[in-house]
This record gives structure tokens, sequence and C-alpha cells, in this order.
């Protein structure tokens, strides 16, 4: 071994050709587009805590114009009830004080019988969801059954332990109905994951929280649901600036999920007004 | 020098976190209560700042070639360290190249650059680096040092004759570039440009003769307004019949005015 | 006591008078504002020609279109440098997908993979503000909007760049027919796009800094893409 080597010389940058600027390049070029060969694998930031660092640029970059805003989403809820799972959300996303988008989709359809809703960082919870999405089907390639709710919502939950302190943030529900039944759980970037009845996720929660929890009961029929869920984001649409647009109505049963409304707020409100006189 | 027994709490392993502490994704032993922000550059573990510097760069395409000056300055600080440095290049027959901001940045890159430049030499079949691959080229490898928080603190205007046409670009330190009719980087953007700008008639490019005299122009007015330039300054031209670098030029100055200036004494 | 050496008590920050202290900010603000319109049988997409940084003009003449395909253009502003690596990349994989699969990629399919290239720089997104416009399968026009770290979403109609926030309002109303109450929407045309596409750059121009100098207006149809170049304010 020649001594360069010993000292670690040869690394140091005087000592390569040309090439090593090349192979610097050519790595970074592989790198940045290393998940779309293998999902999992994201480009490794140049700094160190990237939840506490990539915020200090975006704060730093404010001063001289620049605003590296995500699009974030908000209001969402889930219960289960006897007929199944009922699951609600709004569409509006904001980045920002912006409203980036009014019709957003915040409901994912991961297959026939399963569902994902979407709160937080909408890039976040759309890329991992459609990586939820392959995963999900491989399993029933590979078992020839469809994925429990528990094991999908899993599969999440470890994704986002993967991840944890890097600076995610999501917080999804997944519904669905398998050989359990009905299924609803919730996971976020902390990787959390829980089994409930009634969930609801977003900055809007705590007022889609009031209308749900007093008018939720167990056996609802169908329609009740429905208008349970929608008159809970109609009024955290109302409360919250970060929630509006359409109100979405989703209801998982035992055949499948099925798209039950999408509503306008602004329909709803006056219609909620009408019925008041 | 630490030593084990002071007292204070060590880390669990080597570069890692202290008890009750995460570890960090990337590894180092920072904690969180040192502070992060841009003055410790984000958490990165290395930064770079200029240090020998060369001023501004100005470039002008011309019917039939473009020509780049630079004076001969490398300041360290605002001290006019090196008085005669060369910062604009001939690169082969087809290629020009002017520098400015960090000289030792600038030569870790010339040197690869004359490696491809003796690569093809060797192949002997006629073929070589053509303007337009070299402002490419640049490009990559200075954004691919700025995505790794390690700059090449460089502004650098490209030029050249590529298919018969005259080609000018601009590389900054970023890997941000463009291609232009006339180019200054540094002080020149905000003194050169303008005075470029107002000779420009519509339609027409510039005579190589009225390219040399703005040239001239915008050197001197650097020259009085820049305290980090100089008198004496070199222009790399490139037209189809080849590039080269000018003798040293000398920027006319008439001190006269000096005593009309008034509110010193 | 050889193993305590710590590199950074043993060689300080390098230290001397010449050196100049500079912030290194690895994004800059270039400015640059893009327009698309879909509708049926067309889709087009503006974007103006000023490449800038704080109050500095580097040019008045950089195109922020890049045609992907014949079907298929891509708007992107931001940080000019992510720009450049963003689309060349952009190119190197449509190029592998030409010769994996032996077909140009579709419109849906380029959205998809900006999207994952986008989210892939999760931890340092490029600061790029893309909107991509195309045509479908069907012949139909499409615009697909990112964020910074590739959430994508499919629409008929989005302002994007440093004015987005400005124009994006303009097109709610001219476009999208919002909060008109009107009985009949009728659908907008291909010289309507145009007409309305360049009219919200002149306004632009006249409220953003970052937005001037001349607007390039990309048609897409069946037939091919066309290029119209419109002079804004260069004030």
């Amino acid at each position: 071994m020649a001594l360069q080597e010993i000292c670690g010389l040869s690394d140091a940058p005087y000592m390569k050709s040309r090439t090593h600027f090349l192979k610097s390049t050519e790595e970074e070029m592989k790198n940045s587009t290393s998940n779309i060969e293998n999902c999992y694998s994201l480009s490794a930031p140049p700094f160190e805590n990237p939840m506490q660092n990539l915020n200090a640029i975006q704060q730093h970059g404010e001063k001289s114009g620049i605003k590296i805003d995500f699009d974030h989403g908000t209001t969402t809820l889930g219960f289960k009830y006897q007929g199944g799972v009922l699951l609600a959300v709004d569409s509006r996303a904001t980045g920002g004080q912006f409203i980036g988008s009014q019709s957003m989709k915040k409901i994912v359809e991961i297959n026939d019988y399963m569902l994902g809703t979407l709160a937080g960082g909408a890039a976040d919870c759309v890329y991992w969801d459609r990586v939820l999405t392959q995963e999900c089907r491989l399993h029933e390639l590979r078992n020839k059954e469809r994925i429990s709710v528990a094991a999908a919502s899993k599969i999440m939950a470890n994704i986002a332990h993967e991840f944890k302190g890097m600076g995610l943030s999501m917080g999804m529900m997944l519904a669905g109905y398998d050989k359990r039944g009905p299924g609803l759980y919730y996971v976020d970037n902390d990787a959390q994951r829980t089994p409930g009845n009634v969930f609801s996720v977003g900055s809007g929660s705590i007022y889609a929280f009031g209308v749900l929890d007093s008018g939720y009961r167990w056996d609802l029929t169908d329609e009740e649901a429905q208008e349970l869920g929608r008159r809970a984001i109609y009024h955290a649409t109302f409360r919250d600036a970060y929630s509006g647009g359409i109100v979405r109505v989703y209801q998982v049963t035992k055949d499948g999920w099925i798209n039950i409304s999408n509503t306008d707020c602004m329909e709803l409100h006056y219609k909620y007004a009408e019925e008041k006189k | 020098m630490q030593g084990y027994n002071d007292g204070m709490s060590r880390p669990f392993w080597s570069n890692g976190p202290s008890p009750g502490q995460f570890y960090n994704f990337t590894g180092g032993d920072r904690s969180a209560s040192q502070g992060f922000g841009p003055q410790n550059n984000f958490g990165a573990q290395r930064s770079s700042q200029p240090i020998t510097t060369g001023t501004s760069v100005v470039g002008i395409k011309f019917d039939g070639g473009v020509m780049i000056a630079a004076d001969a300055l490398v300041s360290y600080g605002s001290v006019a360290r090196f008085q005669d440095v060369k910062r604009v290049f001939k690169v082969n027959d087809q290629a020009i190249l002017g520098t400015g901001g960090d000289f030792a940045d600038f030569q870790s890159i010339q040197r690869s650059i004359n490696d491809k430049m003796i690569d093809d030499i060797c192949h002997d079949d006629t073929i070589s680096l053509k303007p337009k691959s070299l402002y490419n080229w640049l490009t990559r490898i200075l954004n691919n040092r700025r995505n790794k928080f390690e700059p090449l603190w460089l502004d650098m205007v490209v030029g050249g004759i590529e298919n018969g046409e005259p080609f000018l670009g601009h590389v900054d330190l970023r890997g941000r570039s463009y291609e232009d009719d006339i180019i200054a980087t540094g002080f020149g953007k905000h003194l050169a440009l303008p005075i470029i700008r107002e000779q420009i008639v519509e339609g027409r490019p510039f005579t190589q003769e009225e390219a040399t005299n703005l040239i001239k122009k915008s050197m001197e007015v650097l020259f009085y307004r820049d305290c980090r330039a100089l008198s004496r300054y070199y222009v790399a031209v490139c037209t189809a019949a080849g590039a080269n670098v000018s003798e040293v030029q000398k920027v006319n100055q008439n001190w006269e005015v000096a005593t009309v200036v008034r509110g010193y004494s | 006591m050889f193993q305590q050496m710590n590199i950074q008590q043993n060689f300080p920050e390098y230290n001397i008078p010449g050196k100049q202290h500079h912030d290194f900010s690895p994004y800059e603000s270039n400015g640059g504002s893009i327009v698309a319109i879909a509708g049926k049988g067309y889709a087009i997409i503006a974007a103006d020609t000023r490449l800038s940084s704080g109050y500095s003009i580097h040019t008045r003449k950089q195109k922020k279109t890049f045609k992907l395909t014949d079907t298929t253009v891509l708007g992107s502003t931001g940080c000019w440098c992510d720009t450049l690596s963003l689309t060349s990349l952009l190119a190197y994989r449509m190029q592998s997908y030409v010769h994996t699969h032996q077909k140009t990629m579709s419109t849906n399919a380029i959205a998809q993979l900006i999207s994952v290239m986008m989210y892939n720089k999760r931890f340092f997104p490029y600061y790029v503000s893309n909107v991509l416009a195309g045509l479908d399968e069907e012949g139909n026009g499409v615009v697909y909007s990112y964020d910074p770290i590739g959430h994508c979403e499919k629409t008929t109609y989005r302002a994007g760049g440093t004015a987005g926030a400005l124009l994006q309002p303009v097109l709610d109303n001219q476009i999208g027919y919002k909060n008109q109450n009107l009985a009949e929407k009728p659908e907008i045309t291909k010289e309507k796009a145009i007409s309305i596409a360049t009219d919200t750059f002149i306004s632009a121009s006249e409220r953003d800094i970052y937005t001037g100098d001349s607007v390039v207006i990309c048609i897409i149809t069946k037939d091919g893409i066309e290029e119209k170049t419109v002079q804004l304010r260069k004030d």
C-alpha cells in the first residue's frame, strides 16, 4: 500500500485527476433520481438535522424574497359506525398565506376497499400514499388476498418511523374493509399508529370534533352519518382559515368504497342558513 | 484538549448523542443547543468564503466573435495583492474564459480544464471542447458544489465560436447560467452594462472595433469607481480565425479632474 | 490523548485578514412568472423572459419554457440553477424512457415523473415553481402545477412564479368564471386563452418587478407547438 493511501492522501481532491469533478456530478445525478428505482431512497441533504435546518433556510430566505412554501392540507375526519366507515374532507391546499388550490383531492383511493386521507404536507402524504398503494398491490399479488387495514397502516407507520425526525409532515387516516370488518387507523409523521372509532386530523379538526362528537352514535343510519360528516367539515371550513373549498364525503362498506358527495362549502353554507330560519 | 474526567457528560459513543439527546441524521455531535441559522451555514459541516478575489469581468459579442475582458488584479481582502494576473484565458481556438471571484477556486477548476484540453490534443482527432460544452460543464460542476454547500466561489464568463456563431454565457457560484449578447459580473453589472447597452444599435451587432472601444471605456469607468479594480487589463478575443489574449492594456487615466472635485479640504 | 484530537480544536476556522465574510445561501430568487391554460384541443403556456436577482436584471431574454415533447411544455421559474438542474435531469430521464419503451412519454407520465423527481430532493428542495402544460391522450389540454417538493395537481388553468399570487385570481375570474353566477359558462377558445394570457402578463409587468421584458407563449395543439413573443415593459 502506498503511503498516500495510508495517509488518506489519495482521497484528497488534488490527488485526483479531473474525473473527481465528473464523478461527483455523475454520482449526484444518480442520487437525485434514485427514488425512481427505489422509492424509499431519497437524496440526503448536505446538512444535518433537516427538520431544523430546512426551516432555518426557509426563514433565512424570507428576508431575500425566497419563499419555499410547501402545500399544506387541513381538515379531515373519519368514523366507524354500524354501516362501515365514513370519511369527510375539505379540499383547500395552502402554501403559506396563499391558497394554492381549492380543489385538492385529500382522499386517496388506495384500492377498491381502502382509502387514505391526507393532512399536513401535501407532497409528503401523496408521495407516501402512492408508495403504500404499490406495497398494498404487491401484498395482494404475493398473498392472493387483499391487505388488511391493520397491515397497511403498519407499512405506513414503518415508513414514517424510517424518516422520523427528518421533518416529514403527515397526519393520515386509513379506512377500509377487510376480514375483520371495517377498519380505521390514524398514522402520523411521528410514526404513531392508533386504531379507533372517531378521528379528525388537521388544523380545522377541533371545529370538526365539536360537531362530530355531539352527533356521533354507533347506530347512525347511512344518511345521518353522511350528513354528520359533511356538517362537521362544513363547520371546520367556516371557522378555520386553512380549510375550505369542496366538502367530499366517502363511505367504505363491505362492498368497497363509494364517493357519496362533493359539495362546495359555499353551497352548504346557504343550505344550512336556510334550515336555521 | 479535553480529558475524560472534566466533569462534563461525554457522548455515549464517538460522534454520538449526549444522554437524553437524539442522534443527528447526518452524524456529528453538534447539539441543538448550539443553535442553527445562517451564521453556521444551516448545520452544513463545511463552509467556504472567498479569500483571494478578482473583481468584474466584461464580455461582449460582436460581429463574428466575442471578447472578454478583466483587469489584472487579484485582491486579498482590501490588499491589492497580485497585480499582474491574467483572469482571461484562451481555452482553445474556439473558446475563451474570464473569471471573477475566488482565484484559488478558479485555479482548481483550471487544472481540470487543462486536463480536458490535453485529452483533446492526445486524441488528435481535430475535435476540441466547444464553448457551449464548456459552459454546460462549468454549470454542472458549480451546481454540484453548491449542492454540497461547498461552493466554488466563482463568477465566470464563457465565450467562443460555435457552429460559426458567437457564443457568450455567464455561470455563477450556484450554477446559475444564462446566455446573452453582453455580460458583466460583479461591479461591472452596475457600471459597465449600462454603458455598453447605450451603444446598442437595434438590428445590428457591434463591430469588433466598437466592442474594443466599449471594453476600454468600461474598464476605465470600473477603474475609477471600483476600488478593487486596477488600471491594467487583459482582453481575450475569439473569432473564426482563432482565439488570443491581448497584451496588457492600460486604462486612460486622467487625474486632473481631482483638483476640481470639492469637499475634501 | 491523540484519539481525543479534534480537528476543529486544532485547526481553527481559517481566519485571516483577507477573508471576506459572506453568508452562503444556496438559494436565490431569480423571478419570472408562468401562466398556463388548457382547453378543448389546445393548451397554452406562457412565461416571461426576465432573469433577475434582487434589484438587478441579469438578462432580458431568458426563455423559461422547456419543450419536452411535441405535446408537452414545462414552464419553470424560481431559483434558476435549480430549474437548470431539474430540466436537464428530466431530459436525461425522458431520453432513457424513449430508449426503454420505444415511445415518447405522455403528458401525464411526465407529470408524475416530475413529481417523483422533485420529491427526491425533499430534504433540500428545488426552489422552483413548475407548471406543465400539454395534451392528454385524447388530444385535449391539461395543466399540472407543482409545489417545491413535488405535490402535483391537475387543473385547467394555473399561474405560477413571482406574480403567481397576483395572476391566479384573474384567471379564476376570467377562465374559471368563479363567483360570476352565470347561467352559461362558455368554453374558452384558443384565441381567447392567448389573449387572456397576454393580458395577464401585461398586468403582471406593471406590478411585479420580477416580471417583464417579453413573454413567450407556447401554443400546443395536435399540429405541434407554435411560439409567439409579445414585448412587455422593460423597466
